[in-house]
């Protein structure tokens, strides 16, 4: 007869082996990434294939040649400015719209959430002609700050979505005796609202971040000049117009775009969970 | 926390500022939009951006250009969506295949029409460049380079194999065989590299077992792209793809460059922008060259090469400018030292061009045919793709693919 | 609770308006337009001008073999990758959820291929699974499985499988993470309850666990039969269709359709009957969900 307690402990060890070998099996196309953007281009054909590259093979080549080309600053840049941007307004316009949907029960609720629900339920890309269409229509096409307006309208709905559920939990005295106060909506949407629900905003505006960050068919579809590119275009491109294929180049630009994401990831993780859990708990 | 959240929102607030004004810093110029696929990290690119478009500048203060690199495939889809949503540049760098579909779309400038001094510029030009931009009687384009391919082979791989340079089709397939199989590495190796399944690379193949594409008008395929010779030639290729001796052409093969570079492929069918990047990237390699083996129709290459086009939306009186200036002699001297055969007669006859030596080439030229000059040609291209990809999979006949191809084709032709 | 002041009501649609507006115009009026597009003959003509064209866009996109190639490879990748990454995701989540130490870490580690971009993501796998990669010389050369290279993305069900095997592995973090939530909120005391019935550890995840995450279970599952009918940008960087479109899901042929060949009523045809059927399937699964709910 076994002792409970040593089967408990073999069935720990067990638990932490399988996450051990899981997260090395995981980790290792992201290893593999960042190995290779350390090896010289003329290594990659090299045989036998080598996971790591041998010690003295190691350089900084690739990331030195993506680094010295301006192109790459102006990329980042403009990712950074559609991102910031999108996450911006998303969270003024759809904080503005949860809170009335949340916190008042207008006729046109029903309506407007049901719209909402529609357009989660839809693949994104399945609106992309026209999408493209109405950008020509109003000039967008080609127009870096074009992207934003779509993101913030794709984020829309996910974000409103969560930050009502928050809204909604906020207890209803806090606001009661505002009016009473005789304070206006606007001044309860700032100075209670807003504040209360940060951290809901906090958790979708790194969601939206992620979004607007990573965006590929869209921004690869109506943006032309090498100038107005966001980094995935970038990438992409670049990876299209080697006829070699410099795969060092390739994932040395992979790696300097994935840091920021990866960063903001590993510090802001908590509202990341938070956010994602809040949607699948209450469904 | 509450400091932490502070000082993120204030590094947001300068990224946006620092964003925003990079986004939107322009200045007072006229800009004209130039699109081309000289491939990003080309000695051509580098030529344009570095050479070219600052002495064009130079030359004419207050006008900028902003060129745009695409992907081959990518900038022909790009035209056509940008055509219609009025996003169009206002010069391209076209394939001579894409612009009968431009013009019947009617992006096109005719630019005998439009340019008083047409003539004067069309003059400076090797007239059987300038044909290939003329559509219906009119002139859509100026010819800015042209090219054909012949075979580059791999020196030290044919000697150990004991092949001789194939002449003949024959000779082409014996070849093939021998020079395939494994190396000293026990790694696959290939006789012959072939990049894609599209009319550029299969065409050669076709004329040169003497079957063709369709009739001379170009208006029936049916007889033709499903004759016996053309079969004949299909079914050859298909064969050694199945023996091993073909490869290229999928998504998980080693780049033709990089695969010639290492002695993978033998041999392959190329332009001449090829020794230039053999030399950049693989300066070790011996290679030779051989025009295309002869079969029952000759030794027919495919004609390639690129006009300079102009688009209906274009600031004409600039975008003129800029095109005469591409086809400069200076301009197309310059792209001659990376692998662009000049069509500028001036250009043609200087010493640059003359030491790059692309006689083979010129050679080539001479008896190569052009695909079809038809403003379907894009969507045959696709056609014959999928049906090339058909029968090297064994999944149809090559008798079977064309004869299905040769009906989509009449209908497209009609 | 609402004060019904004139100011207060200026104020409330002030608030509703620049996000419904853009909502309204960005993601409402183009789903209409979709539909509308869908019934013109946009071939050939500009953006502007397209003249009514009935059901032939429809009639054209089910006569297509193509499209019925394409059909078939988007319902496999979903029905794959949606089963594959919650099981994967939900076996993570139960091991996370019995240990104390380094949890976070793990789940930080697990998450990160989810914040990975698609287009990087898909560039790594395109090497990895290259036939001269390195995961064809560990099979054959080090492994000893395989006695030639695998031929991954230049046949149909190769390059779907990277695609697939992509998806899962990008899918998985997302997956544990909710399950993780869902698993910490089934009571303890049930679990013990059935330990005393003499139920082992399958007894007890049977009995237990699933029905105590079924709605988590749902809701993953519509949010990711979206998410797999919505596969885009690995296709297009792995195998780009590759050979001859055998391996384009719905949305990759919609794309080439438009943007390259110019045939945008086809286009928004097929999309409209995606978004269709999409639609109808997710409100089918609402529906199932609010009924295990009551």
């Amino acid at each position: 007869m076994k002792s409970l307690n040593g089967a408990k402990i073999r069935g720990m060890i067990l638990r932490y082996f399988l996450l051990a070998l899981g997260t090395v099996i995981f980790t290792l196309p992201m290893i593999y990434m960042i190995s290779t953007s350390l090896r010289p281009n003329g290594a990659l054909y090299e045989y036998p294939p080598r996971f790591f590259p041998k010690w003295e093979a190691l350089t900084l080549e690739n990331y030195s040649y993506i680094l010295n080309q301006s192109k790459f600053y102006v990329n980042f840049l403009n990712s950074a400015f559609v991102s910031l941007s999108t996450i911006t307004l998303a969270a003024a316009v759809s904080s503005a719209m949860a809170f009335v949907l949340g916190k008042f029960k207008l006729k046109v609720n029903k309506l407007i959430f049901g719209f909402i629900i529609l357009t989660m339920i839809i693949p994104g890309t399945t609106m992309i002609v026209p999408q493209f269409e109405l950008a020509t229509k109003l000039n967008l096409v080609n127009q870096l700050w074009g992207l934003i307006p779509f993101y913030v309208a794709w984020v829309i709905p996910f974000s409103t979505f969560m930050i009502k559920g928050f809204m909604e939990n906020i207890p209803g005295e806090i606001m009661e005796a505002s009016w009473i106060d005789g304070a206006s909506v606007w001044t309860v949407y700032t100075r209670i609202a807003l504040p209360l629900a940060s951290p809901a905003i906090a958790s979708v505006s790194i969601f939206n971040f992620l979004t607007a960050w990573e965006e590929y068919p869209w921004a690869n579809t109506v943006i032309n000049d090498t100038s107005k590119r966001t980094l995935p275009i970038a990438i992409a491109g670049f990876f299209g117009q080697h006829q070699f294929t410099q795969w060092g180049y390739v994932f040395a630009m992979s790696v300097l775009t994935l840091i920021p994401v990866v960063l903001i990831f590993i510090l802001c993780q908590k509202f990341f969970v938070q956010g994602l859990t809040a949607g699948s708990v209450k469904g | 926390m509450r400091t932490r959240t502070k000082l993120l929102a204030a590094l947001l607030a300068c990224l946006m500022i620092l964003t925003v004004g990079s986004a939107f810093a322009e200045g007072e110029t006229v800009t004209i939009n130039f699109w081309h696929h000289y491939s990003a990290q080309s000695a051509e690119n580098e030529t344009l951006m570095n050479v070219l478009i600052p002495a064009f500048e130079a030359e004419n203060p207050g006008i900028k250009v902003n060129a745009v690199s695409h992907e081959w495939a990518e900038l022909h889809d790009k035209v056509l969506v940008s055509a219609k949503s009025n996003a169009l540049p206002d010069v391209a760098r076209c394939d001579i295949a894409w612009l009968p579909e431009f013009q019947k779309m009617g992006i096109l400038v005719a630019l005998d029409e439009e340019m008083p001094d047409f003539a004067e510029v069309s003059g400076k030009l090797l007239d059987s460049a300038m044909s290939t931009s003329v559509i219906s009687g009119h002139n859509y384009a100026l010819a800015l380079n042209t090219n054909s391919k012949i075979v580059f082979y791999n020196k030290a791989m044919l000697e150990e194999a004991g092949v001789q340079v194939p002449t003949t089709m024959d000779e082409w397939v014996e070849a093939v065989k021998k020079l395939s199989g494994e190396n000293a590495n026990g790694q696959q190796v290939w006789g012959w590299n072939e990049p894609a399944l599209a009319g550029w690379n299969i065409c050669p193949f076709i004329w040169s077992f003497g079957g063709s594409l369709t009739n001379e008008d170009q208006t029936v395929a049916t007889g033709y792209i499903n004759g016996p010779a053309t079969v004949k030639a299909v079914e050859t290729f298909a064969e050694l793809v199945k023996e091993g001796g073909i490869t290229g052409f999928n998504s998980g093969d080693i780049p033709m460059t990089d695969g010639f570079g290492t002695g993978r492929y033998a041999m392959m069918l190329e332009g001449p922008w090829k020794s230039a990047e053999l030399a950049g990237a693989y300066p070790d390699v011996a290679y030779g060259t051989a025009p295309i083996p002869a079969g029952e129709g000759g030794s027919i290459s495919v004609l390639g090469g690129e006009d300079i086009a102009m688009f209906n939306s274009a600031n004409k009186e600039v975008a003129w400018k800029f095109m005469q200036f591409m086809t400069s002699e200076f301009a197309e001297t310059e792209m001659a030292k990376c692998g662009q055969i000049p069509v500028n007669k001036a250009a043609l006859e200087s010493e640059t061009v003359k030491a790059a030596d692309y006689a083979p080439f010129i050679e080539a030229i001479q008896t190569a045919k052009a695909r079809p000059t038809v403003a379907a040609w894009s969507e045959m291209d696709n056609d014959l793709t999928v049906a090339m990809t058909a029968v090297v999979t064994g999944e149809k006949t090559a008798q079977e693919a064309m004869d299905e191809l040769a009906a989509k084709w009449d209908e497209l032709l009609k | 609770m609402i004060t019904k002041s004139r100011l207060n009501r200026t104020q409330l649609i002030a608030l509703l308006l620049p996000g419904l507006l853009l909502f309204a115009a960005f993601t409402v009026y183009p789903i209409i337009r979709l539909f509308w597009m869908s019934l013109c003959d946009m071939s050939f003509s500009s953006m502007l001008t397209q003249p009514f064209n009935g059901i032939e866009n429809y009639k054209e996109v089910f006569q297509d073999p193509t499209f019925w190639t394409v059909f078939v490879n988007s319902i496999v990748y979903t029905l794959i990758t949606v089963p594959g990454q919650m099981a994967i995701g939900l076996f993570t989540a139960i091991l996370l959820n019995g240990i104390k130490r380094f949890s976070v870490t793990f789940r930080v580690i697990n998450y990160l291929p989810v914040v990975t971009s698609w287009v990087i993501a898909s560039l790594v796998f395109r090497y990895i699974f290259n036939t001269e990669g390195l995961l064809n010389y560990f099979l054959w050369k080090i492994a000893g499985v395989t006695s030639s290279n695998i031929r991954w993305l230049d046949t149909r069900w190769g390059g779907i499988s990277v695609a697939m095997i992509l998806g899962i592995w990008k899918g998985i973090g997302w997956n544990m993470v909710i399950f993780l939530a869902a698993l910490q909120q089934v009571p303890q005391d049930l679990y013990e309850a059935s330990a005393i019935d003499g139920c082992g550890a399958w007894g007890k995840f049977v009995h237990v666990t699933l029905p105590g995450i079924q709605g988590t279970i749902l809701f993953a599952l519509i949010e990711l039969t979206i998410g797999g009918f919505n596969v885009f940008t690995s296709i297009k960087m792995i195998t780009g269709g590759k050979p001859a479109h055998l391996t384009d899901t719905l949305l990759t042929w919609m794309y080439y359709k438009a943007f390259s060949t110019g045939k945008f009523g086809y286009a928004a045809a097929l999309s409209f009957v995606m978004a269709l059927s999409l639609g109808l399937l997710a409100i089918v699964q609402f529906r199932m969900m609010r009924n295990r709910d009551n």
